[in-house]
């Protein structure tokens, strides 16, 4: 576990790549208003739903892994996402902090 | 991405390069980017825009197009002269910023890796030390040992070279005593007045990991500072 935390995101994807895992980076490419991670804040998943680092240091997370999962099975290799200011209906999926970001995700290939 | 780049990014970063990580949005390509590097026709016509965006460190979807650059800049280097008990905490707590961390030391029970684990130590005085090491403003001096024959050699390597961050443990008698030395080499009022001296921020402990943290705050306040003022 420990080496785990030690580790960089790029090196824990290209560890998951190479034990023959899909991985899929996400990255923050654009923010407005507050938001709790600046752009180029990473994560990645895999196809075991497995992720490792933070885009939005909680709010959108799980939507992302969503995302990427969704990504892997219609086989695209890279979408934009958006989130904005969250409201009463879909906690799990908005920004508690009112800021909006946008975030790119796309598949490792060799 | 294709893995051979994110290989390439693992190896730059370790390596300490500066460079930059290009995605075009719209077709999903990726490139590395380097100044007076050939780029590709999804990248070069932006190339004035990107190397903008690259001097100011600024990551970011390039103003007009749909280029997104993520920069990987060189970390900050930290030296620390002093062997002591506050530098094992020290690398603790670095361990999860983004800076390199080498500790010197000429007392070699002081400076062994069973000590040190994991970070690059060297056992010879500050000034044969500095000879071989090439050092700039994205240097940083933590002396640990309030001796003079050890830590002077190096604060006054730090001023010359314009280190963004130089810091002195030891008493406020200790560093009066310190600036007085310094004067009397030839420092400016100014230049010796940089030296963050007693170091760290006051956050009231004496314990060694509060000390240790102390420092690693102000280092930290000091290099954000820094990037802000770049940014401007």
């Amino acid at each position: 576990m420990e080496k785990q935390i030690k580790r960089t995101i790029l090196e824990q994807a290209r560890d998951w790549f190479e034990s023959d895992r899909k991985v899929i980076l996400a990255r923050v490419i654009q923010t407005w208003g507050s938001s709790p991670c600046p752009v180029g804040s990473d994560m990645i998943v895999n196809d075991k739903g497995e992720f490792f680092g933070s885009v939005s240091g909680g709010c959108v997370e799980s939507n992302v892994i969503e995302e990427c999962l969704d990504l892997l099975k219609n086989n695209n290799s890279f979408k934009q996402l958006e989130f904005k200011v969250s409201d009463d209906n879909a906690w799990n999926v908005g920004l508690a902090c009112g800021g909006e970001i946008k975030i790119y995700i796309e598949k490792i290939n060799s | 991405m294709k893995l051979e780049i994110l290989n390439e990014i693992i190896q730059k970063k370790s390596s300490s390069q500066n460079f930059a990580l290009l995605t075009n949005l719209t077709n999903g390509n990726s490139e590395i980017f380097e100044f007076g590097k050939f780029l590709s026709n999804d990248f070069e016509s932006y190339k004035k825009q990107i190397e903008n965006y690259h001097s100011l460190k600024k990551n970011g979807v390039i103003d007009g197009t749909q280029i997104f650059i993520q920069n990987f800049t060189k970390p900050i280097e930290v030296i620390i002269v002093g062997a002591v008990h506050i530098a094992q905490y020290l690398v603790d707590l670095f361990k999860n910023l983004n800076f390199v961390i080498t500790i010197v030391d000429p007392r070699k029970f002081f400076i062994t890796a069973e000590r040190f684990p994991d970070v690059k130590i060297i056992n010879d005085w500050p000034e044969e030390i500095f000879k071989k090491l090439e050092t700039d403003s994205n240097n940083a001096l933590i002396t640990l040992t309030h001796d003079p024959k050890i830590d002077d050699p190096a604060l006054k390597h730090a001023l010359k070279n314009k280190f963004f961050y130089i810091g002195a443990l030891g008493s406020k008698k200790t560093h009066t005593k310190r600036c007085q030395r310094l004067k009397e080499s030839g420092f400016t009022q100014e230049e010796i007045a940089s030296i963050h001296g007693p170091i760290g921020i006051k956050l009231g402990g004496k314990s060694g990991p509060e000390i240790a943290l102390s420092i690693v705050s102000q280092l930290v306040l000091e290099s954000n500072k820094l990037l802000l003022n770049s940014k401007k």
